[in-house]
């Protein structure tokens, strides 16, 4: 609550400059575009392809 | 590629609103938008799958400075369900059919604007990520439905 209460007195050009962060992923970022014909293909080809780590596996 | 920022952000909601994009923020952007204190790379977007917005869109992508293939633009144009971009100033996911949400128009109906951007209720954020039961939405959902109840106490507040 009181993180929360933080954030919203923050103007929000200065919460989206803590919030957006740039770090390499691994396969993800190494094309410059990708498109899915379904959220289905996309999810399958994220487990197929990516680090498990990244978390983009389902549960 | 550096972050996205608010500057950035404020160029997409020009250029849309420019050539009539209908569109919202969604997942943890759309949540950051509406104070939620976290992380994330890029910037979600949940566009409405018309004709009309897919035309709309590609014209709007390439004021931004995304670098279209011809190729690229038929798939956007085509509008496939996900499409990644990072061939622009920005990284920008755009999801014509977010898991979890029916219709584009029932969350257009919910939006929010923080500062001037449409963004999806938090409810319908939640949704999405629950929807799509990934390990890092699992992750991120208790702190997402937490907020939610924090900003859902503030709007109720006179």
């Amino acid at each position: 609550m009181e993180e929360f209460e933080a954030a919203r007195r923050r103007p929000l050009p200065l919460r989206m400059r803590y919030a957006f962060i740039h770090t390499y992923k691994p396969v993800l970022d190494d094309a410059p575009f990708r498109a899915f014909d379904s959220m289905a293909d996309y999810r399958r080809w994220c487990e197929a392809n990516l680090p498990a780590w990244l978390g983009y596996g389902r549960v | 590629m550096g972050a996205f920022e608010y500057r950035q952000a404020e160029e997409v909601r020009t250029a849309f609103d420019a050539y009539g994009v209908r569109y919202l923020f969604i997942g943890k952007s759309g949540a950051i938008l509406l104070g939620f204190p976290d992380t994330t790379q890029d910037a979600d977007l949940f566009v409405e799958n018309s004709a009309e917005n897919g035309q709309a869109l590609v014209r709007a992508l390439k004021e931004l400075g995304f670098d279209l293939t011809l190729e690229q633009e038929s798939e956007v144009l085509r509008r496939k369900d996900f499409i990644q971009l990072k061939n622009g100033p920005f990284d920008l996911d755009l999801i014509f059919a977010p898991d979890g949400i029916e219709r584009f128009e029932d969350a257009w109906q919910r939006r929010v604007t923080a500062e001037g951007f449409p963004v999806c209720h938090p409810d319908d954020i939640i949704a999405s990520k629950r929807a799509a039961n990934r390990v890092k939405d699992r992750e991120s959902l208790p702190r997402l439905e937490a907020f939610r109840d924090y900003w859902k106490a503030r709007q109720e507040k006179p």
